[in-house]
């Protein structure tokens, strides 16, 4: 504990400096949400790519939390959806459940090359289709993959802060 | 003869009528008749019962119906109120049983020995005389040791459960038999007249206290005297389950009131502090043993221990303040234990009645195995959801009222007890606290768990509603619960009044929509905290009406996108109740033996796993079982002495004869 407190000390504050928010790139569906969004994470078939940077774009460094966007446990407590990897075969009827269970008003993140358009999985026999061909998709972050950067900037869209 | 005596005659007839109607009539209306018989006479005693509450009172000497003495019956308001309680536990047992017997209990023994023991409970309250208490009582236990005993050709537990019973209550007998023998030798006579004038010796009424005091608390279930009660009732047919549990044990509080605050006129402080400490042993370990316990019937048994425990609590209380000379003090104690007697006699009825509901419906009284009772039993759902809520002691059940009483008087007491008031006190009401704490705790495990969620076993998904008539006699004793619960002003005058005879004084609680404690700072209204209740329910479930504006849809229930869900992956009664398991470790001592089989070919391959867990009774396993063990070895090593020579007997019966005559010559 002690240790804990002095690491804690000893490191002071890690996290950049927050950057100007981009204009003209904020969702207009996210209005109703008001500044605050939870957030379920879903891995519909990535390379695992992705996740280590949603990481550390929810990091001390990047720190997402600070712009009102929130990693949560469950559906049922989120607004939006952040699904990377194409929709794989097996994955596709949970994907459509977890939206289902989503409440409303519900947003979708297609997050990487392969969410938005399978990436170098496209064609696969063991894929469905990018995240679009499964779901409303209301955002889309590019890369492969994305910069933590890109992501909370994405996320500073939704939010609107 | 005064209505009193009248009434309290009816009932007593009325029982002997229905044990002979359940003796001779014919298996198709025997169940109707003696239940019918069986309530009536119920009814009459609680008239009997309420009369002498108010006031009246009657007296009898039958001197040819017991040899030597005669039988003595007085009526008075401690002994009414008793008389009541067992009249009103008996009204809705025996209107259940109706329905019940129908479930393998209509046969002639069983059917004519219920209405005798409800006579014989109606006769331990009015005995008035030594001889006629420890007739009414024998009675008693043998004809609840016929009942207990009714089902023994079903399962083989029956009957090791019925040996438990008839040794501890016999052990119990022998005890009181003992004080009273003991008392009566040094009064001028064995009626309790004459014993309330007696003067002893200091060292026998400490002899004849402790005597009594051990019989009594062993039919009242008490730590670490209550080994038969977690066996005994569970086996029991429900409705006898609810007289013993809600009548029965209650004898043993009455007991002790009477012997020690009545006939020996209170006691030395020692005597109530061990009354307190022996209270407060068996609510703490009743209630644990109750949220570890898995089988329902077998919780309800353990939560009666530990009712029985907060009411001696009070009892010692009482008796403790008013040898301390704070007779305003001991009479709030005196009234919250006899306010609980009443209150727990109502939920325990219904909660024994609800589970002699599923019981015969599923056919298991194990929870693991019960659930999605909700739907398919709505009405008993909700009889054993009162039930629960009143056993729980949170407003707005009426658990609450007495419970809050006893810490009314248990908080007053530091200013005027002394040391040792001040010593024992407080661990009292920490004792209290943790015993409320943990009952809920208890009774939302048997609710949710049982009746909640959804079947976990085929027997608990074809389950069906009962009968109307086991039906109505839970709402009988659910209406007893909410009439104690919105309006205990109903019993309470006459409560403190019976408290102010018993223990010279003013009347301890008054008012009637708010309680008003007579002699410290404090008043409660159970009537407006159950309308703020129902009030401020309406305006949340209002407000989120208002607040959500989007419409409902119907979605599908969350598991993980994968499904779907089986009743295996729900709570169960062990796993809830595992977290308390845990912190009270030590207690109580879990075993769990892990058996792991594996195939022939390689031990590396598991063929089978056998886990098993059991909570046992800890006190059983010191206390009992060591000298359960003695007298096993003890009979063992007895054998030798009978080795079947006809010699040797005859050899026995010679050096006997000559041996007493040596020691008669020598001593006479």
């Amino acid at each position: 504990m002690i240790s804990l407190l002095r690491k804690m000390r000893k490191t002071g504050r890690v996290a950049e400096p927050a950057p100007e928010p981009a204009a003209g790139d904020t969702v207009p569906a996210a209005a109703e949400l008001g500044g605050s969004v939870q957030i379920r994470h879903i891995d519909a078939g990535s390379c695992n790519g992705c996740e280590v940077e949603i990481a550390s774009a929810f990091g001390p460094v990047y720190d997402a939390e600070r712009y009102g966007a929130r990693l949560v446990a469950s559906p049922r407590h989120a607004d939006a959806l952040l699904v990377t990897g194409p929709v794989t075969r097996n994955m596709e009827v949970a994907l459509r459940r977890t939206h289902e269970a989503v409440p409303e008003p519900r947003l979708v993140i297609a997050l990487g090359d392969c969410a938005r358009d399978c990436g170098v999985f496209a064609g696969a026999y063991g894929v469905a289709g990018a995240v679009k061909d499964v779901l409303p998709v209301d955002a889309e972050v590019p890369g492969c993959p994305p910069k933590p950067e890109a992501i909370v900037e994405a996320l500073r869209g939704l939010t609107g802060r | 003869m005064n209505a009193a005596g009248a009434s309290l005659l009816s009932a007593l007839g009325l029982c002997l009528v229905s044990a002979l109607a359940g003796a001779t009539a014919p298996r198709r209306v025997r169940p109707l008749l003696a239940g019918l018989g069986t309530a009536c006479a119920g009814a009459a005693a609680a008239a009997a019962g309420v009369a002498a509450l108010a006031g009246q009172s009657w007296s009898a000497w039958l001197p040819g119906v017991l040899p030597l003495a005669g039988a003595r019956l007085a009526l008075d308001p401690l002994g009414g109120m008793f008389v009541a309680v067992t009249g009103a536990v008996a009204v809705c047992a025996a209107v259940y049983g109706i329905g019940y017997a129908k479930h393998g209990v209509d046969g002639r023994v069983t059917q004519a020995t219920l209405p005798l023991f409800l006579g014989a409970m109606l006769l331990v309250p009015v005995a008035a005389s030594v001889s006629t208490l420890l007739v009414a009582w024998e009675l008693m236990a043998v004809t609840s040791l016929l009942l207990v005993l009714a089902e023994h050709a079903r399962r083989p537990a029956v009957a090791e459960a019925g040996l438990w019973y008839a040794v501890m209550t016999h052990l119990g007998f022998a005890a009181i038999v003992a004080g009273m023998a003991g008392f009566a030798a040094g009064a001028a006579g064995e009626s309790f007249e004459q014993l309330r004038a007696a003067t002893l010796s200091p060292a026998v009424r400490d002899a004849v206290f402790v005597a009594t005091l051990a019989g009594f608390a062993s039919k009242a279930g008490i730590v670490p005297l209550h080994v038969w009660l977690a066996r005994a009732h569970p086996e029991a047919p429900s409705p006898v389950s609810a007289l013993m549990s809600a009548a029965m044990v209650n004898m043993g509080v009455y007991g002790i009131v009477r012997v020690g605050l009545d006939l020996l006129r209170g006691g030395p402080s020692w005597w109530w502090l061990v009354v307190l400490a022996m209270g407060a042993l068996s609510a703490l370990f009743g209630i644990l043993q109750a949220a570890v316990a898995s089988d329902l019937k077998r919780l309800l048994g353990y939560s009666t221990t530990e009712n029985m425990g907060l009411v001696l609590i009070g009892v010692g209380a009482a008796g403790f303040f008013a040898s301390c000379g704070d007779k305003e003090l001991a009479g709030l104690a005196l009234v919250a234990a006899l306010l609980h007697v009443v209150n727990h006699a109502g939920f325990k009825t219904l909660l024994f009645l609800a589970a002699g509901s599923v019981l015969r419906a599923t056919g298991t009284r194990d929870l693991d195995a019960l659930g999605g009772l909700r739907g398919r039993m709505p009405y008993t759902t909700a009889l054993f959801a009162v039930g629960a809520l009143a056993a729980s002691a949170l407003p707005p059940g009426n658990g609450f009222v007495s419970e809050w009483l006893l810490l009314q008087s248990l908080i007053h007491a530091l200013p005027t007890s002394g040391v040792a008031g001040a010593v024992t006190m407080p661990p009292a009401v920490g004792v209290i606290a943790l015993s409320a704490g943990l009952a809920i705790a208890t009774f939302v495990k048997a609710f949710g768990v049982g009746f909640l969620a959804r079947a976990r076993t085929p027997a608990a998904g074809r389950a069906a509603e009962s009968p109307p008539t086991m039906i109505c006699g839970m709402a009988l004793a659910a209406a007893c619960c909410v009439a104690l619960a919105l309006a205990p002003a109903a019993v309470l005058p006459a409560l403190s009044h019976l408290v102010a005879v018993l223990l010279p004084g003013h009347e301890a609680v008054g008012g009637v929509v708010t309680l008003r404690l007579a002699d410290v700072q404090g008043t409660m209204s159970p009537l407006l905290i159950a309308a703020a209740l129902a009030v401020a329910a309406a305006l949340l479930l209002g407000s989120v009406r208002l607040v959500a504006r989007r419409a409902r849809r119907p979605a599908r229930l969350w598991d993980c996108g994968a499904g779907p869900m089986t009743p295996r992956m729900e709570y169960t009664a062990t796993s809830f109740a595992e977290p308390l398991q845990r912190v009270f470790d030590n207690v109580l001592a879990p075993e769990s033996d892990l058996a792991v089989t594996p195939t022939k070919e390689s031990a590396y391959l598991v063929e089978s796993i056998h886990y098993r867990a059991r909570i046992p009774d800890r006190i059983e396993r010191r206390l009992y079982d060591p000298v359960l063990a003695a007298a096993a070895s003890i009979g063992r090593g007895a054998t030798r002495l009978a080795n079947g020579s006809i010699h040797r007997y005859l050899a026995y019966g010679f050096y006997a004869l000559t041996g007493v005559l040596l020691v008669l010559a020598v001593v006479w």
